[in-house]
């Protein structure tokens, strides 16, 4: 049992840090001439409060912020800045493909697939900041 | 002693009076529930057109430079998207998917269906595709033209794009908003099943779909 928790505790896929639990993080690999790409992962919050994902820093990119994706109902789909992603209390939210992600941009090297970049996220739980590093997998 | 017996066999008859029972009557649902289900449900996993629209024959620059026109691909199944290159999270999303669906399709099939990917973007050149395309599967196209005639093309898809913000501060690294179908076209040049982004995951359909299509219109002898 002490065993199976000390790996649990190691998993890549599942970071626990301050207010959120990173499941399922990842880079997408992009073409090479690309200028930007996304990181995608679930946020789970297990405190009773709201938390937020302001912000982010990456070592391959100039500049790093939550995105939603908009979705008209033509089927008209673009990309928008927000202030922030909110998790609910005791909730989870989704970032995938498609729909809302962490966008890495201005790359200033196009991450490969199968390497592992470092992601840090801001989080403001409360009014309360707080950092989350992540070392994220490129597939 | 002679009591739990004759109960334990009395127990044993009634169960198989049941499991008969039972089948009895769920054999012949479930003939029906089939019947059912597949007479109202279409075989096809996209929007399917059973009428015969010619798709617009456009002529647009691929990746290598080379003139490209729907008509070229006659004989072909054609999966065609509209996008642009430095989009991050849709359009990959969309040629990773279609390039799972490419994998899935046996080697025949592959020779025959193409990928399409044509950029709404006037800052992608064919050099800039040359980089892109590739990277998702060597065999797809990337077509790019002028402003005029990318429009042209897409009104006649029924695809939408416009202009967006910039992402971040660079105000030259804009978006652009666009309709996110993509279109099956059969080895006629016919459009023929529409689908949704949120349909794309599902390859095995699809490529399922091109199968159909491709068998529809068997590949014409060599005299």
């Amino acid at each position: 049992m002490k065993k199976f928790l000390c790996l649990l505790f190691l998993s890549p896929a599942m970071i626990f840090a301050g207010d959120l639990k990173i499941e399922d993080a990842w880079i997408r690999a992009v073409p090479s001439s690309s200028k930007s790409t996304a990181a995608f992962m679930t946020l789970v919050n297990k405190t009773d409060k709201p938390v937020l994902v302001t912000a982010g820093a990456c070592p391959v990119a100039g500049e790093v912020r939550p995105m939603v994706t908009t979705k008209q109902a033509d089927g008209v789909m673009g990309m928008a800045f927000v202030e922030n992603f909110s998790v609910p209390a005791k909730g989870r939210r989704v970032l995938e493909p498609g729909g809302d992600h962490i966008m890495l941009m201005q790359l200033k090297e196009v991450p490969k697939a199968g390497s592992v970049v470092s992601l840090v996220l801001t989080t403001e739980t409360g009014g309360k900041q707080g950092r989350i590093h992540l070392e994220v997998p490129v597939r | 002693m002679a009591r739990p017996k004759h109960s334990d066999a009395r127990s044993r008859r009634i169960g198989l009076i049941i499991i008969a029972a039972c089948a009895v009557v769920a054999v012949p649902a479930l003939v029906v529930l089939f019947a059912v289900a597949g007479k109202s449900s279409s075989p096809w996993f996209g929007q399917y057109d059973p009428d015969t629209h010619p798709a617009y024959n456009f002529s647009l620059t691929d990746q290598d430079g080379r003139t490209v026109r729907l008509q070229d691909l006659r004989g072909q199944a054609v999966l065609l998207a509209f996008g642009f290159t430095r989009c991050a999270n849709i359009c990959p999303t969309t040629l990773g998917n279609l390039a799972a669906v490419y994998r899935k399709l046996p080697p025949a099939a592959q020779e025959r269906t193409k990928v399409v990917f044509i950029s709404v973007d006037e800052r992608d050149s064919p050099a800039t595709l040359k980089e892109y395309i590739p990277f998702f599967n060597e065999r797809f196209t990337g077509l790019t033209g002028v402003p005029a005639d990318i429009g042209t093309t897409a009104r006649a898809y029924g695809a939408f794009f416009r202009k967006a913000d910039a992402v971040g501060s660079d105000k030259s690294d804009y978006m652009i908003d666009h309709s996110t179908y993509t279109h099956l076209i059969d080895p006629d040049g016919n459009l023929r099943v529409l689908y949704r982004f949120e349909q794309l995951p599902e390859t095995d359909k699809i490529a399922d779909d091109v199968l159909r299509v491709l068998a529809a219109q068997p590949p014409k002898n060599q005299p």
